[in-house]
């Protein structure tokens, strides 16, 4: 096989990586590429121009987002911050033009209908005093729960600590995991971990660095 | 907004899917400063890196061998 003939099989074989990449990546590049074109839109709106036009299309071609609910909360969470703050930057008033206020509108609506979407979990409990203790109580939920996810975490760490001779192995490991794959179990470990090691008088600071790095991958939750 | 790191490893992504790899490339480079600890991104960046490489070293090797035929009609 010449030199040629090698070349051309590796770049056969990484485009077809790259290509498989993509497809797998579909649907997130789908979003990723409305998301970076509103992030377009509201440069444009910050240096001052008029940006209807170019909202009114990504509304066109992107309204669906929000009745079909295949956004992710954080990317849901993401345009509405997007979209507000390009209201914000058109500054909508009585003399605005037609098309302005009904961009303008359309901007409520989506943040509306997003807050009518989230659900919304609310904790009650009860005065500590005045009732008896039931037998089953919402709390003993919140210990089960728990329960499971030490009982995960432990087998995590188990996983993690098979191969390696120092916790502080396993602890590198485990952020990457944090921030690679955007792993609760793995991050909650991580913190566990990290104060652990400091209550035994380990210098902690760059494993802490790390660990904020890696929250915010996971609040994040784009890529 | 984005970030300056998202939105380069976003456009390099879109780039990707494009076949656009030497735009991939700039872009990936871009985002490399915020993304040192992501397998995922590093895996995606040096593949781009190793194939803009590769097609370079090919478009070089295809001008050699036609400057050779060249030569073989001058002489023949």
């Amino acid at each position: 096989m010449s030199q040629t003939d090698s070349l051309q099989s590796l770049e056969s074989l990484l485009e077809t990586f790259l290509d498989r990449v993509v497809f797998l990546k579909e649907k997130k590049l789908h979003v990723l590429d409305g998301i970076n074109r509103l992030d377009d839109i509201g440069l444009l709106a910050n240096q001052g121009k008029d940006v209807t036009d170019d909202i009114g299309d990504w509304f066109a071609a992107h309204n669906k987002w929000l009745t079909d609910r295949t956004l992710k909360d954080t990317e849901l969470n993401r345009i509405t911050g997007m979209l507000s703050k390009i209201k914000r930057e058109i500054n909508i008033d009585d003399n605005s033009s037609m098309a302005e206020q009904k961009i303008s509108s359309e901007i409520d609506r989506w943040s509306n209908k997003k807050e009518h979407s989230a659900p919304i979990l609310t904790l009650k409990r009860k005065p500590e005093t005045s009732i008896p203790k039931p037998t089953t109580t919402p709390s003993s939920d919140s210990i089960s729960l728990f329960v499971r996810r030490l009982s995960k975490m432990t087998a995590l760490f188990m996983d993690y600590a098979n191969s390696k001779n120092h916790i502080l192995s396993v602890l590198e490991e485990l952020l990457q995991k944090s921030s690679t794959e955007t792993n609760k179990d793995a991050l909650i470990l991580s913190a566990f971990i990290i104060y652990y090691l400091k209550q035994n008088g380990y210098k902690v600071e760059p494993y802490v660095k790390k660990l904020k790095e890696a929250e915010t991958l996971y609040k994040k939750g784009m890529f | 907004m984005l970030s300056v790191g998202e939105k380069a490893y976003c456009v390099a992504l879109l780039a990707l899917k494009n076949k656009e790899y030497a735009n991939a490339l700039s872009f990936f480079e871009k985002a490399a400063p915020y993304f040192s600890n992501n397998k995922e991104f590093t895996l995606y960046f040096e593949t781009t890196r190793l194939l803009v490489e590769v097609k370079s070293k090919l478009g070089t090797l295809e001008v050699d061998d036609k400057l050779e035929i060249e030569e073989i009609f001058t002489h023949g």
